[in-house]
């Protein structure tokens, strides 16, 4: 058809799925600041000439150094959930006490550096005490401190002045600071670029500023977390009053001039900046990148508009007008962030299985169905929450993963006795005996883990090699799903996806893409490497006895595949079937020399034709409750038994569905067949006739003797 | 073009017209189980559609028409009619069966009279006037039985007839989606226009509108009326039915048992569409899980407001319901999903 042949080619041929994964970074918040930088430059850069001519630029490096100052000390306290606006008043009485300091007082010039950096820091922790230890408001308190110090600058200005400006700071320290040169940018730009890097540092690496972020994002959970919050709160206001201050002296050693209106209207500006930039003014969220980019945007504004010729109240009038807008965007940009993720994360793409055969009851296939697993008796009924994988030791002991993140353990004979293994932390998926006889299992969300014998677990491994062209961080292993051991050791595991978490692996369905892969973990050097990626849900893996290839599932696929990871067939492929009715999960051994696969759902024509068409699921996810969705009929499933040649020979269905509506997990031992299901709150326990009533899996893999030399 | 540019955002957007909503059951339409826990007069595979006459009643099954005993729930089959019956209704001596091929059978005492078929012959309601009737018919183009097909088409072709007691039928309105149910309140007739979740009088005024199900056949209740909602609306369905690719490429491929519509009866194979709430979990179906089939009987005043509601839930057994009728202080309901003929008591 040629709907369908355009489907298929529109979606192998446009990533939709790379917009969900953009988004669903956290550096996202910065590309709406990014763009408005180069609108802002793109539309400038036409109108005021030579804007981005060497000798603007240096220019415009001396005045965003000092807002680079003020922003980085402005968005900490933003970021901590409050406001400063204080900062060009402390900026106006640094540039004054500079100047009175290093000039009339004769200070050496980094004694009164120091000393004005005291200054704002006291004003700063003036801020700070009254903020963060007395609870006052920030908006207010800092307005008030804005007032008064500006009322103190105009008195001392009355009284000095003219003392000040007749006496001039000399010296070539003073004169590189305001006229030097480094590589076209002005030595306080460096300096202010340098500090914007230690901060970003100790924003994102360093434990003093997450807790700034964390007392940001919420004041309780913070100081629920043992964060002292007021002291946090205190000190980001000294940060603004010392980096406020420091400014000063930036703008004193550059323009040596006092004046009524430094400082005035500074607050707005580097507010705009700040918001601009993407920081919300709500706390929690924010970087000094972003304040970074946003102090680029105002300077280039401010400039232009300057030299564009607008009356300064014009001016101030379209900065107040884009932080308006800044705000605006904040808001509507926080409240809908969430939901456009939701809306673009899940991309579907086109996916044909091959035609759908038969498995109603009566029909002339293997697959027919009947009711033999309504008869399976069941163990932990009721006290057991998602089994997706169980196994048994060679004393017969029953071992279960649970939705709780516990192994638990049924004791044999007769599986009425249960005790909590031990407890993991995540939902154990697939599960294996090595030849210690330690418990190798894939935690959803948490990766691959050992259980050894003293019952102490060991984390095997949590991540792989990162893929080159991936924006999802894919080194991470989010849902590592089954796994079986090749006799020399290494681990072979399959990990379903790598864009969903454990909670949603079933909405990766609707995709319809590779998103899986497998992996070896190595324990020799102890890395995990992939085997293969681009496989759709894989799912259950299983030795093959010739020591040489392994078996593999993919469900979405609905097909069942041999892949050589040694021999003389090396890394190749086979498929051994290829049109499954339903969704295979876990294989394991069967006694005969077979294997047996667990069917988790079966495929319904309504969703096998949803599947070739994007678009439709696409807007589905958009329009209609999750719990609506279309999705694979997972209400009814069984255990099919396969051999090498992909002749299925047998199949055992509940169809029904009452007992055992979907089975992702089986394992034959002594005679008897235990399943497992991932929405079921119970372990099935099926008498298989005629299965060899001395077999278990321990002596098909470890050989005959148990590893502590007993016969099981 | 104002209009044009809505639908283009709506489109997008998925809001307006585009918007996949299903008004949820509140009010007097809360969910209960009066339906699943009511009392089981007689298990009747396919039964359809009830009437009573000179205290007798009378239920339809596929070709078959039966009298039921309603304290013993004994079923005496009556009458076998060549092809499928599709709605009865009686009056005093006169039982009028209407079939798939749009006749209409009259037996009374000692005789009996067949009117010809008309209109299409999509014969989906019953009810006397006086000793005339009025009937629907669901759809111009497509039999009872593809009534599915007609839901997925966006059918509009119904109608209602006036059959005098002697004379040819008169069509009294026309343009209907899928009318199939009929009630003659005080000189006006009332319809239940299934597609469009309504009832509505024939001059397309709507007494009771935004239902969240497929209004079927309505029957006297003292003062008020018995309203049989024979399927649920759901999310998954109202936005097939927005998607015109999707829904021509599924009729003309898939069998009508595999669509994602509305259905009568609970899931019965593995090869049925499944909702994502609807996967059994812990071995329970959730009664709120979403589904395609529901068991609902709404009691309507006078004015044909709700007063109270009867269901079957999404775990339940008794869905599709399909006719009710009060005798006494029972009532009689037809669950065709269900297979069978419960009684409520004490809604007198």
């Amino acid at each position: 058809m040629t709907s369908d042949l355009y489907a298929r080619w529109r979606y192998r041929l446009v990533p939709d799925h790379l917009v969900g994964e953009l988004l669903a970074k956290p550096w996202i918040d910065s590309a709406i600041p990014f763009l408005i930088l180069l609108v802002s430059v793109a539309v400038f850069g036409a109108l005021v000439p030579n804007l981005l001519g060497i000798g603007n630029l240096g220019e415009l490096s001396r005045t965003a150094a000092e807002y680079l100052l003020i922003g980085i000390g402005l968005s900490i306290v933003v970021m901590a959930g409050g406001i400063d606006l204080s900062i060009g008043s402390v900026f106006a009485l640094a540039n004054l006490a500079m100047l009175a300091l290093g000039g009339v007082v004769g200070l050496p010039l980094w004694l009164a550096a120091l000393c004005v950096l005291a200054i704002g820091g006291g004003i700063g922790l003036i801020n700070g005490v009254l903020v963060g230890y007395l609870r006052l408001r920030a908006f207010l308190t800092t307005l008030v401190m804005l007032i008064v110090i500006r009322a103190v600058v105009d008195t001392l200005l009355l009284d000095y002045s003219r003392a000040i400006t007749n006496t001039e700071i000399a010296g070539p320290v003073w004169d590189f600071l305001a006229f030097g040169d480094v590589f076209g940018a002005s030595p306080g730009f460096l300096i202010a670029v340098a500090l914007a890097i230690a901060a970003h540092f100790a924003l994102t690496r360093l434990r003093p500023g997450w807790h700034i972020l964390a007392v940001g994002g919420s004041r309780r959970a913070a100081h629920n977390a043992g964060i002292d919050v007021r002291r946090t709160i205190c000190l980001t206001y000294v940060v603004s009053g010392i980096l406020a201050s420091g400014a000063g002296i930036l703008y004193a050693a550059r323009l040596a001039s006092l004046g009524n209106d430094t400082g005035v209207g500074l607050e707005i500006t580097l507010l705009t900046a700040v918001v601009l930039g993407g920081t919300s003014l709500g706390g929690g969220r924010g970087s000094i990148f972003k304040t970074f980019l946003g102090v680029v945007i105002v300077v280039i504004v401010t400039n232009s508009l300057l030299r564009l010729g607008l009356r300064s109240g014009a001016s101030s009038l379209v900065l107040g007008l884009i932080l308006l807008a800044a705000v605006a965007i904040d808001v509507r940009w926080l409240k809908n962030r969430a939901k456009m993720l939701a809306r673009a994360y899940v991309s579907p793409t086109y996916f044909a299985l091959p035609p759908l055969v038969d498995a109603a009851p009566g029909a002339d296939t293997p697959y027919a169905m009947n009711g033999a697993l309504a008869v399976a008796e069941p163990i932990g009924l009721g006290e057991v929450d998602g089994p997706e994988d169980v196994i048994l030791d060679e004393d017969g002991n029953l071992y279960c993963g649970s939705r709780d993140g516990d192994i638990l353990r049924f004791f044999a004979p007769d599986f009425k006795r249960r005790e909590v293994y031990v407890h993991i932390g995540g939902q154990t998926l697939g599960l294996a005996f090595d030849r210690e006889g330690s418990l190798v299992t894939c935690v959803g969300g948490m990766g691959l883990y050992k259980v050894t014998r003293e019952r102490e677990v060991v984390k095997l491994s949590d991540e792989t090699n990162r893929s080159l062209l991936s924006i999802v961080d894919d080194s991470r292993m989010r849902l590592a799903d089954d796994l079986d051991i090749a006799p020399d050791g290494r681990v072979f595991f399959s990990e379903a996806t790598i864009r969903y978490e454990m909670h949603d692996w079933i909405v990766d369905a609707l995709e319809g893409r590779g998103n899986g892969r497998i992996i070896c973990y190595d324990p020799k050097t102890g890395l995990s490497r992939t085997v293969i990626s681009g496989l759709q849900f894989p799912n259950g893996i299983c030795m093959v006895p010739d020591g040489e290839s392994l078996l593999f599932a993919e469900t979405w696929g609905c097909r069942i595949t041999r892949y050589w990871y040694g021999g003389k067939r090396r890394g190749q492929r086979e498929v051994v079937i290829a049109d499954l009715p339903g969704y295979p999960d876990n294989i394991n051994r069967a006694s005969d020399g077979s294997f047996w696969c667990g069917i988790i759902g079966m495929r319904s024509p309504a969703f096998d034709m949803a599947q070739q068409m994007p678009g439709f699921r696409r807007r589905m996810v958009a329009r209609v409750a999750r719990d609506e969705w279309l999705y694979p009929n997972m209400n009814t499933g069984g255990v099919i038994k396969f051999d090498l040649a992909g002749q299925v020979t047998a199949s055992l269905w509940d169809v029904g569905g009452e007992r055992h509506p979907q089975v992702t997990s089986m394992r034959e031992h002594r005679g008897y067949l235990y399943l497992g299901g991932i929405f079921n709150n119970r372990i099935g326990r099926y008498r298989v006739p005629g299965a060899d009533a001395g077999w278990t899996a321990a002596k098909s893999y470890w050989g005959p003797a148990t590893p502590d030399g007993n016969a099981p | 073009m104002m209009a044009w540019l809505r639908r283009q955002i709506d489109g997008f957007r998925g809001s307006g017209a585009s918007a996949a909503t299903v008004p949820p059951m509140d009010g007097a339409l809360r969910p209960n189980t009066a339906l699943e826990s009511a009392r089981i007069v007689a298990r009747l595979a396919g039964v359809d559609c009830l009437a009573a006459s000179d205290g007798m009643v009378w239920a339809s099954s596929g070709h078959e028409v039966s009298r039921i005993d309603p304290a013993t729930g004994a079923v005496v089959l009556v009458l076998r009619f060549d092809r499928p019956v599709t709605c009865i209704a009686a009056n005093g001596e006169t039982l009028a069966v209407g079939q798939d091929d749009g006749s209409v059978t009259l037996m009374f005492g000692d005789g009996k009279r067949v009117i010809a078929p008309f209109a299409g012959g999509c014969l989906t309601a019953l009810a006397f006037q006086g000793s005339g009737l009025v009937a629907c018919t669901g759809s111009a183009e497509h039999p009872v039985g593809a009534w599915q097909r007609d839901l997925m088409q966006g059918g509009a072709s119904g109608s209602v007839w006036e059959i005098p007691p002697e004379g040819a039928a008169r069509q009294l309105a026309g343009g209907l989606a899928w009318p199939c149910g009929v009630a003659l309140s005080g000189g006006q007739v009332v319809v239940a226009e299934a597609w469009r979740h309504r009832l509505v009088t024939l001059d397309g005024r709507a007494v009771l509108a935004d239902l969240p199900g497929y209004p079927g056949r309505l029957a006297p209740a003292g003062d008020g009326w018995w309203l049989s909602v024979f399927a649920p609306r759901n999310q998954l369905t109202e936005f097939v039915l927005r998607e015109p690719e999707f829904r021509a490429r599924m009729l003309r491929d898939l069998r009508p048992e595999h669509w994602v519509c509305p259905t009568l009866h609970p899931a019965r194979s593995f090869l049925e569409p499944l909702q994502g709430g609807a996967i059994r979990t812990h071995g329970i179906v959730k009664p709120w899980a979403p589904t395609r089939s529901y068991g609902l009987l709404v009691r309507l005043d006078a004015g044909f407001q709700p007063l109270a509601s009867y269901h079957s839930r999404a775990d339940g057994r008794f869905h599709g319901v399909t006719a009710a009728l009060q005798i006494g202080a029972e009532v009689l309901v037809a669950a065709k999903g269900g297979d069978a003929l419960l009684a409520l008591g004490g809604v007198a």
